[in-house]
Formats: C-alpha cells, sequence, structure tokens
C-alpha cells in the first residue's frame, strides 16, 4: 500500500514533523502544521540562568516541553532571549541526567570510600536521618549545615530557612550568593538601612550616561546589553555615552564611548578622585546632601577575610595568609590612611570590620583630599601602553559625567565590584558619589548592583537563606527580629539561635577543620565554585563528615559527595524567582522530573518528616555562642514551651512547620494550576499546596515593612509578568525612596527609610569621639573609604595577576549549559586569555596548552591570545565554568572582610608550557 | 553514514600509507579521469592554489592530512563532490583552527598549497555567508557566538548595532567581510542553530564582483594610472555607429 504525500500530510502531527525537519510545505500544509502546533500547551515562565530575569512562554506537549520562545509581553526582554535563553528547553534532557538516589555503599552499608550505588529514596533518606542524628549529638545544631543557592526558588529557600532556623535551630545555611552579591547588601544595608536597588531596569531608558564599574554586561547581562545599545544608538537625544572601567579590554568596551583600564583595586581610589573633584569644582547637591545623607567612616584595619592562623594552610600559602594578621602599607595606601609607606599595621577590626561612625563634612573633604589626579593616575593606570596624559584625560571625562548636572547616571556593577577585598567598601563609594551629586532614587539616576543569579534577590537576600539572616532583611543576632520570626513561625521564644551561622567559604573551612560534618548542597556547585578548591575537595573525601548533594547532572559537588540525590529542574515544579529590578515572576510545573528526580522541597519536606520536635528542641551545644539572654555555648531546651503552644513530643518538624493547621488549609488542587501538575504535592499526597502556602507564609514578613509582596495568586495571572516589590494596593514600585513612586516615603521628596544600622556614635576619620549613639531616620550615609591594596599581588615567581568570570555562552559552573551540545560546541573549554606579549616573552603561541600555577595549586588550560578578552600585559583571565580546567584550583579564598564574599578576581599565577 | 564513515576511514588509511605516499599518484590519475570537472563546495586546506591549478598539481598524498592536528582535513573519497583523493575540509563537522606554523601546508610536497602564504591570517579558504532569516542575531536575540568565536573577529566579522523600536533592545547583527575572513569555518561550527545559519564556501560562490568602470566614492583612493582609458582606441574606418549615422535617411 503506498501513501501519497497529500495523504500523509493530512495528519497535522506529520505536516508539524514535515515543517520541523524542514520538508517545504504548501500554505494548506503549513496551516495543518500550525493546528499541530495548537495543541502544544503554552505558558508563562521565567528564563533559568541570569538576574536580568527575562521572561519565556513555554509549550509542552506528552510530558516534554517542546518549544520555548521569548515572551512578547515580558517588559524585561520583550520577546527575546541571550542564546542560553534560546536553549531554556533543552537543558532538562541532558544524557546524563540524574534520575535516582546514589549513594556510596559497600556490602549493603554507607561507605565513604566506596562507590556510588543507586539506592532507594527510602534509603537515602535512612542515612541522612542516621548521619544528621550523630552529628547532632555530637556537634550540636551548627555541625549540620546547607549550601544553598541564589537559584533557589522563593518557597525552596522558605524551606531550607526554616528547616535549618526554625527546626534545627541552626544557622549554618549560606547560598553561593554570597560569592555573588553580599557586598552589594553590605552596601545597602550600610547606607541606606534595607537591601536592593532604588532604581530598575527602566533606568536605562530615562540615562543618557552609563557607567560600568566591573560589569561586562554585553557577555554577562546580555538583553538588558540590548537595551543599552538601543539607548546608546538611537536616542534622539543623541548624547548617550557609555564608560567602561575594568581590568581588561572585554566585550563591554565594543560600545563604550570611554574606556578605563585600570589595576586591580584601583576602583576605590577612583572614586575618591571622583568625589574629590565633585566638591573642589563645588557640585555638591548641597539641598539634597544636606536634608537626606550624613557622612560616615569606620576602620581601616579589618584584614581579608582569611584564617587568623596557618594550620590548615599549604606551606606556599602561608606569606599571603600571615598577612591577615599585620600588613605592611604600600605608599598609595598609606597616604589614604594618613599614615607613613611601609608602616605595619595589626588588624585589629578584623572582628569588627563592619562598625562606622558619622564623621562631618570637613573630615570627609579631608579623606578625599589625596585622591588628586596624578595621584590617582599614577596608582589606577591599568595598561602599561597606555600613556599617563591619555588616561588622566579619561579620569577627567568620567568625574565630569557624575558632575554634570544636566547628565542622568547611572553606574552599573557586578562582581567587579562586589568580589573585591573591599567590596562592601566600593558599594558603598559608588552611593557616595551619586549621592554627593543627588543622582540617586530619581529615573535615570541611581547606582544600580546587577545580580548574577535568576533569585539572588528574590530568594537568597529576600528569604534570607544567609547564616546570619532572617526574612525580609532582619538578622539572627537582633532579638526584636528573632522574635517577630518566632511569633510568624509559631515556635516558642528562644528557638531561633542568636548566633549567626557560617558564611559559605567559612562552611568550607569548617569542613575542613570538622566543625560541621553534615552538608547538604542544594542548587548548586559549591565545590567548583568555591576559591581554593583543593583544600575543600579533600576535606569532602578526606575528613569524617557526610556530604549530601541534590542535583540534576553530576557536578564536581555530586561527585565529591557521599549521598547524591536527584533533582527537578526548573520546570519541573513550582516557583518563583526575584529579578535584579525586584520583580517577582513566577512558573507553573510544566513537566514531570525524570525518573525518581524530585523537587528539593519534596525533599527538605520529607527528610523533616524524620525529626521530632523532642529530638531537636532540647537543650542544644552552640559552640561560641554569647548573646544576652542565653547560657553560653547553649540553646535552651524549649520542649516544654512547646507543649504549651500545643505541640505534641512526638509532633515531627515537618508537622510543625510545614504541614501545619494553617498551611494544610492552602489545598492541593486549586484552580491556579489550570491543568498543570504538582508532583511535590502529589507525592506528599496529604491535599496541600506546599509552594503556594509558604510563599503565602513568607509574605507576612515583608507586609507592611518596605518589602510587601503580592498574593501568590496574583503573580499566576495571565495579564501580570511580575511585579516590582513593594506591591501596595496590588501597585508595584518602580523608584524607591522617591516621594513620587515610594508608598511608603512620608517626607515631601525623598525619604531613605530603611531602619537598619541607623543609630550611629560621632567620629573622627580614625576614631569614635563621642560614643553616644543618635539616629539618623530617613538618611542615607555617605562613606570615605580609603583605597586598599589587594592582599596578593604578582610578584618574582608568580608574575600575572588572574581573574576569573563567566563567558555569555555558559552559565556559572557549565551543569546546564555544558548539556546542551550545542553550547558545549561553541565553546567546549575554558580558555586562558592572555597578552600576546606575555605568551611571546614565555615563548608561548594561541593554541598551547600551557599550565596555570599558583599558591595554591595548578592547572592546565589552552592559551588564547587574540579571543573576546583582550587582556593588558600582566593580566590572566580564565572563565570558571569548565571543571576540566578548575580554576578555582588556583584562585584565593580571601574576602571582603565585612560582606565574606570571595574576591575571584585578584590573584598571582605563573604560566608556562605543558 | 557508516558505509561512508567506513570507506573514507579506509582510503584516509590508504592515503596516509607510506606506500602509497609514493606510488599513489598512478592510482589517483586513474580514478580522478571521470571526476576531474567536479564542483568544489568543500574547502582546501591553506594555501591551496585555484582549483584548476591545484587539482592538478596535488598528487594526494594525504600528507597534509597527517599534519593536522585537529584532524581537519580529509582525503575525498570517490563520489565526492571534490575530485577523488584530494584534501578537503567541511567546517560543520571539524573546521581549520589556524594553526599559525600552517603545518598542512609545510607538509605539502608539490606546492598545490602555496608554501609563501606567510601567515595564516592570509589564507583564503573560503568565505562565510550568513542566512539573516535563521540567524539568531539577525532575529534579535544576543547569540553572536561566530563574532566571539572568529579568529579574526573584528575584521572578517564585525557586530554592527541596529536600533530595534518595537521592543527597544538594540539587534547585535553579526556582518562577514570576506576580505578578511579566511573560510577557518570556525563560525559554522560554532553555529548554534539546527542547521547552521552561516556557512562557509569556497568565494568564488559567493563573491559577486563590482564593475571595474565604477568605484564605491568610500573606497580608498582612485588608482591615477590604473583607470580606463579617456577615449576609445581604434582608427577612423571603424568609428563607433559612424556606419548608422552615415546610412539613409540623409
Amino acid at each position: 500500500m503506498s501513501i501519497t504525500r497529500r495523504d500523509f500530510m493530512r495528519d497535522a502531527v506529520a505536516a508539524a514533523t514535515a515543517a520541523a525537519v524542514g520538508v517545504p510545505l504548501t500554505s494548506a500544509e503549513q496551516a495543518l502544521a500550525k493546528e499541530a502546533e495548537s495543541g502544544w500547551r503554552w505558558d508563562k515562565g521565567v528564563c533559568r540562568f541570569c538576574g536580568v530575569g527575562c521572561g519565556i512562554q513555554i509549550a509542552t506537549k506528552e510530558g516534554r516541553i517542546v518549544a520555548t520562545k521569548g515572551d512578547p509581553d515580558a517588559p524585561v526582554n520583550r520577546g527575546l532571549n541571550c542564546v542560553k535563553g534560546y536553549f531554556n528547553g533543552r537543558i532538562m534532557y541532558g544524557e546524563d541526567r540524574l534520575t535516582e538516589p546514589l549513594m556510596r555503599m559497600k556490602d549493603g552499608r554507607f561507605d565513604k570510600k566506596a562507590d556510588f550505588v543507586p539506592v532507594s529514596w527510602d534509603r537515602a533518606f535512612d542515612e541522612m536521618e542516621r548521619q544528621a542524628k550523630k552529628v547532632l549529638d555530637e556537634k550540636g545544631p551548627t555541625g549540620l549545615a546547607i549550601m544553598g543557592s541564589g537559584q533557589y526558588t522563593v518557597p525552596e529557600g522558605y524551606a531550607a530557612v526554616k528547616l535549618m532556623k526554625a527546626g534545627f535551630r541552626s544557622n549554618t545555611i549560606d547560598p553561593n550568593a554570597r560569592h555573588c552579591m553580599a557586598s552589594a547588601v553590605v552596601g545597602f544595608m550600610q547606607v541606606f538601612g534595607i537591601d536592593e536597588p532604588a532604581g530598575n531596569y527602566d533606568d536605562i531608558e530615562e540615562a543618557d550616561t552609563f557607567v560600568l564599574w566591573g560589569a561586562n554586561m554585553a557577555e554577562c547581562h546580555p538583553i538588558l546589553w540590548s537595551r543599552i545599545a538601543n539607548r546608546r544608538i538611537s536616542s534622539d537625544a543623541a548624547d548617550v555615552k557609555i564608560v567602561n572601567i575594568t581590568t581588561f579590554t572585554n566585550m563591554s568596551s565594543d560600545l563604550a564611548d570611554l574606556e578605563l583600564v585600570i589595576k586591580p583595586s584601583a576602583d576605590l581610589a577612583i572614586q575618591n578622585y571622583i568625589a574629590r573633584e565633585i566638591i573642589a569644582r563645588d557640585a555638591v547637591d548641597k539641598e539634597f546632601v544636606e536634608s537626606h545623607c550624613v557622612f560616615a567612616t569606620g576602620p581601616y584595619d579589618i584584614g581579608y577575610g582569611m584564617r587568623a592562623d596557618s594550620s590548615f594552610a599549604y606551606d606556599a600559602e602561608k606569606d599571603i595568609q600571615a598577612k591577615e594578621l599585620e600588613v605592611k602599607l604600600d605608599r598609595f595606601e598609606a597616604a589614604g590612611q594618613r599614615r607613613e609607606p611601609g608602616e605595619v599595621v595589626k588588624q585589629t577590626n578584623r572582628g569588627s570590620a563592619g562598625k562606622h561612625w558619622t564623621i562631618s563634612f570637613e573630615d570627609f573633604k579631608k579623606a578625599v583630599e589625596p585622591y588628586t589626579l596624578e595621584f590617582v593616575t599614577e596608582l589606577a593606570k591599568g595598561d602599561p601602553e597606555e600613556t599617563v596624559e591619555s588616561f588622566r584625560e579619561k579620569l577627567e571625562a568620567l568625574a565630569d559625567f557624575y558632575i554634570n548636572r544636566d547628565r542622568n547616571l547611572v553606574s552599573f556593577w557586578t562582581m567587579g565590584f562586589n568580589q573585591h577585598q573591599r567590596g562592601s567598601w566600593v558599594n558603598e563609594q559608588a552611593y557616595m558619589n551619586h549621592l554627593l551629586v543627588g543622582k540617586q532614587a530619581r529615573p535615570g539616576n541611581g547606582a544600580f548592583s546587577l545580580t548574577g543569579q535568576p533569585s539572588a534577590c528574590g530568594t537568597a537576600r529576600e528569604v534570607g537563606t544567609f547564616g546570619h539572616r532572617l526574612p525580609s532583611d532582619m538578622v539572627v543576632a537582633n532579638p526584636a527580629h528573632r522574635a517577630k520570626s518566632e511569633k510568624i513561625w509559631k515556635l516558642p521564644s528562644k528557638a531561633i539561635n542568636p548566633k549567626p551561622g557560617s558564611h559559605i567559604n567559612k562552611i568550607m573551612r569548617d569542613l575542613e577543620d570538622g566543625t560541621v560534618k553534615f552538608a547538604w548542597v542544594q542548587v548548586n556547585n559549591p565545590f567548583q565554585a568555591t576559591a581554593n578548591a583543593n583544600h575543600w575537595i579533600t576535606a569532602a573525601r578526606e575528613m569524617d563528615n557526610f556530604i549530601v548533594c541534590s542535583d540534576v547532572y553530576p557536578s564536581v559537588s555530586a561527585k565529591v559527595a557521599d549521598l547524591i540525590l536527584p533533582a527537578a529542574m526548573i520546570f519541573e515544579k513550582w516557583g518563583l524567582y526575584g529579578n535584579a529590578e525586584r520583580r517577582t515572576q513566577a512558573w507553573r510545573e510544566q513537566v514531570p522530573p525524570p525518573g525518581d528526580a524530585r523537587s528539593d522541597v519534596w525533599q527538605m519536606l520529607e527528610f523533616a518528616k524524620r525529626f521530632t520536635i523532642d529530638e531537636v528542641w532540647g537543650e542544644q551545644k552552640v559552640p561560641g555562642l554569647k548573646a544576652e539572654g542565653y547560657e553560653d555555648g547553649k540553646l535552651p531546651d524549649i520542649r516544654q514551651a512547646a507543649r504549651e503552644m500545643g505541640y505534641k513530643p512526638d509532633s515531627t518538624l515537618y508537622e510543625v512547620l510545614f504541614a501545619n493547621d494553617a498551611n494544610r488549609k492552602v489545598k492541593w488542587p486549586d484552580p491556579v494550576a489550570k491543568d498543570h501538575e504538582n508532583h511535590t504535592a502529589a507525592l506528599l499526597g496529604d491535599g496541600w499546596f506546599p509552594e503556594k502556602a509558604l510563599f503565602d507564609e513568607y509574605t507576612q514578613f515583608g507586609r507592611g515593612h518596605g518589602h510587601d509582596l503580592a498574593d501568590f495568586d496574583v503573580y499566576y495571572r495571565d495579564d501580570v509578568r511580575g511585579l516590582r516589590w513593594p506591591v501596595v494596593d496590588g501597585k508595584e514600585t518602580q523608584w524607591r525612596f522617591n516621594a513620587k513612586y515610594d508608598p511608603y516615603v512620608k517626607a515631601p521628596d525623598f525619604e531613605f527609610y530603611g531602619k537598619a544600622l541607623k543609630a550611629l556614635p560621632q567620629g573622627d576619620l580614625d576614631k569614635v569621639t563621642n560614643p553616644e549613639k543618635s539616629g539618623l531616620a530617613g538618611k542615607a550615609k555617605i562613606f570615605f573609604r580609603p583605597y586598599a591594596a589587594p592582599v596578593e599581588q604578582p610578584d618574582e615567581n608568580f608574575d600575572l595577576w588572574l581573574s576569573t568570570g563567566r563567558v555569555l555562552e555558559h552559565w556559572h559552573t557549565g551543569t546546564m549549559t555544558r548539556r546542551v551540545p550545542q553550547l558545549h560546541r561553541a565553546v567546549p573549554t575554558a580558555q586562558a586569555f592572555v597578552h600576546p606579549d606575555d605568551a611571546a616573552a614565555r615563548n608561548l603561541k594561541r593554541n598551547d596548552v600551557v599550565w596555570l600555577e599558583s599558591r595554591r595549586g595548578k592547572i592546565k588550560a589552552v592559551l588564547e591570545t587574540h579571543g573576546r578578552n583582550r587582556m593588558v600585559r600582566g593580566m590572566v583571565f580564565v572563565p570558571f565554568f569548565d571543571e576540566g580546567v578548575f580554576v578555582n584550583k588556583l584562585t584565593l579564598d580571601a574576602t571582603c572582610p565585612l560582606s565574606k564574599e570571595t574576591d575571584f578576581k585578584k590573584c598571582a599565577v605563573k604560566v608556562y608550557k605543558a | 553514514m557508516s558505509t561512508y564513515t567506513g570507506r573514507r576511514e579506509f582510503l584516509k588509511r590508504m592515503a596516509q600509507g607510506a606506500g602509497v605516499a609514493t606510488t599513489g599518484g598512478l592510482l589517483w590519475s586513474f580514478l580522478l579521469g571521470q571526476q576531474r570537472h567536479a564542483r568544489a563546495n568543500m574547502l582546501r586546506p591553506p594555501g591551496a592554489l585555484n582549483e584548476p591549478d591545484f587539482a592538478a598539481t596535488c598528487i594526494k598524498c594525504g600528507q597534509c592530512v597527517q599534519a593536522c592536528p585537529y584532524g581537519t582535513l580529509s582525503l575525498s573519497p570517490s563520489g565526492a563532490e571534490v575530485p577523488i583523493g584530494t584534501p578537503s575540509f567541511s567546517p560543520r563537522d571539524v573546521p581549520c583552527y589556524m594553526c599559525v606554523d600552517i603545518p598542512c601546508m609545510q607538509a605539502c610536497p608539490t606546492g598545490a598549497l602555496e608554501h609563501d602564504l606567510e601567515r595564516i591570517e592570509d589564507a583564503r579558504m573560503g568565505v562565510a555567508t550568513i542566512d539573516h532569516e535563521s540567524c539568531l542575531s539577525w532575529q534579535g536575540l544576543r547569540c553572536e557566538i561566530c563574532y566571539r568565536e572568529c579568529p579574526v573577529r573584528n575584521d572578517a566579522i564585525t557586530v554592527e548595532n541596529r536600533p530595534r523600536r518595537t521592543s527597544g533592545h538594540a539587534l547585535f547583527v553579526p556582518v562577514v567581510h570576506a576580505s578578511h575572513c579566511t573560510g577557518c569555518g570556525i563560525c559554522e561550527y560554532v553555529c548554534p542553530t539546527e542547521v547552521a545559519a552561516i556557512h562557509v564556501l569556497p568565494p568564488e560562490l559567493v563573491q559577486g564582483k563590482i564593475g571595474d568602470h565604477y568605484l564605491l566614492s568610500n573606497d580608498a583612493e582612485v588608482d591615477a594610472d590604473g583607470g580606463p582609458s579617456a577615449s576609445p582606441a581604434g582608427d577612423h574606418d571603424a568609428v563607433p555607429g559612424l556606419e548608422y549615422l552615415n546610412e539613409g535617411e540623409r
């Protein structure tokens, strides 16, 4: 029997298939193909990758994603995506997707030295329970850790925080977002007393001057960059300018009108130069500053966030590690700190780096005085081939942009600022200059911190999945914040541990020294992404500990774990993300997870079933705990108080924290689902809708406090493409602190109403002179911060700077994008970008395989002298996505002492032929 | 597929064998009979002579294939679009990675690959051409992988920004400049679309030519001696149009 083309094409599915493979179709056949496509179920979603937060539309059919497209109604991206976003529909379908729990087993028992074998979920949870209870008994609650993520959905992050902080009474939970924007957070909290930007992406269409400080937006925020590009080339105002301040020429330089190639850490000095110019040219917006700002500073001798002792350092590391305790000032540092060059300064404020006090404007003026054009040119010029005159002219032009009253100026930054040994300082300095000239919290004017991860803002920060935080900007160290959280969470008083938990770098150090013995990795790959990785890999594999890794593909973190739990990916679960402009966006579960993979929410809730409050709410030891109302080193027994609240001793953490009476009223199924499934609710099987219940519970924290979110269902409405908080009376907020736009502002024009850190003593540039604290309600702080030299710099042995970062094609550690064959094919490996002269001086040429070696390790990479990043002499760049070119084996785990965010941009290496 | 691969492997191994390298010319000359005029869509190694000269000069010894460190080159099997036994590459499979020392060319014993190519950037193996309708960047997405991976980026491929009023997002469109394109094919290799939106083809299949009589006004300086002569040459007996003007109707 023969089938004609006509017969065959009558089948709409066949027509669609033919269309998909490129068989030419008649118009009638095209109509049939379209009919088949209409059988697809379309629904809105959010891109899985960066913090830009592009909206997408997802088509599914028979449990598979068949297509995606940029959402034309999404205000962020208007129907476009970058090439990573183009592959959203493919990231779940890599061949090595993890679909069943795997545990290191020998003879039917867990064995840390054995190979992985498949186990059941029950067997996996049995072992987790056994190991966690053993550690609780031996170490107390802080021996348990979660390494979380800025890629958590809001409900996931909330479940994790609640499980740890309310359930286990451990604050040892910290996200990879610590590596990404902790310095930005400190900047916001110190300057404004409330986290997250005043402005939003609409600033792009309102501004005429864009200054990029350590942000390669062309590659790392591609869709925002195309908005800036559009503004640059099509503005009728015509005079739109872009400035790129960077340590080497990157792809953002291609569109820049002014490029400043600077030395690492010289941004600190350049900011002070701009401030000095603003004052010298009498350009301070006096009315704005007097009404809305105060001046402040803090200690300079704050260390570099390294360990204080060398007991775990390799021999080669000890010289740098010793600088944690005392530093010999170079002449540039000395000038800014009003000391003598060569003076050795003990780092006495290592433990109190964040303290600060108000100073007078006269003191501020005196502090920036040394940062003259000549001084800063000498300090900052990064390209040895550039002339002094040329660089000096550029600095002046940069200051002109800030000072020119007719210019609307937005500063953007990401990791160049945040991953910085003085990251919090340089963030504060960004606001310093915007506040001095009154270019803040106005449309088209503002300092805007971009984020790297899709929900670094929405989850890690707003939900508070950090060691020191609670939801909505609250902190565990504050008794009132603990009391409020205990009330919302229906916990006995003193349930929450007042001692801030370890930051993520410290969790790694805790694994190395045995302080933490149970760690659960969720939605990230910290063993590849943490600096100085050789230490932590050894700690994971050689120390007596138990590491659980929930993951979707076999990552480095999965490889060094003891138990691997297969996780559901973004479109296989319900979720919400919050992007860098405070926009909360939601999606439904589109397709079921493969095999036995399950959502992180389900994993945490199932684990919570394994613990009764009787087991975890007794007296607990917490080494180092010192807080008012608490016995040293101990959390009190709260079991009796729990009983009085109506909890039974054998109530599980699942029943108390999650499936409690209030949450069970949020029923599954729910009309908001339309015809979408929820595998988490189905597997729990007790009739509630965990993601919605958790989200709505979480919104109680922020409402009325400037963090207002809408109800869960609002974000799922067909006509909503995310809303920027605070959402008050159903209306989103574009510019915070500005009376025209922000319902929280009670003053006639501006009010920096954040409440944190708003009572300060007074002092001069070196110390507190009047310890009595006075209130600064409604004001922002203009900080003076001096230049500080990087703790490790090139020397005769390790003679080149190493910086790390991203490429457009890959996301983070490449666990998803490297599974997309087309992206892998485009950029299969991380190259070492080197200046051609540096290569020639070492007898190296393009495409040679070379060794890169630091004090901490060595790796091989292919040399690139003519790549997209055009290096200056003396500087090497290696992207971090590639586990085969494991650059974090080289990087230094020094951090900003305030934010504890690692500086991935500055360490010293040598390069030689492999 | 497997048959093709098998045969190609077989021929390649034959060609790469030392014995064949010295006596193979006879065999290939024989086989070449019917194939001589096949159209070449495949790309030749760097430094290759123009196609007729190359076909005549290449002795199909396979030494360039052996010298290539990336496995880019292969000897064409019987029935392919290029003369059997001659080296070529298909960039969507393996592009030319533009070795600085051009080992394939250095290995050529006959000069079919001209040894006077000093810089690999001066090689002209082909020219890239973009299908705007399937190119993600031309459609407004932020891809530009071809541009970023181009070894002579900013010369052979540039990115032009164009406003896109419908969304307020500028286009970043890659544009090929044949005068600098080596034809290495890395762009075609890395293009992420299902079928590559950028293809490298032999220059003669892609490039047009503006008439010599007209110079684009933005094209540098005009060669004072090289322009067309001021008036048509020739004796008066053959003045064009004269016959027409002088006949009848006077």
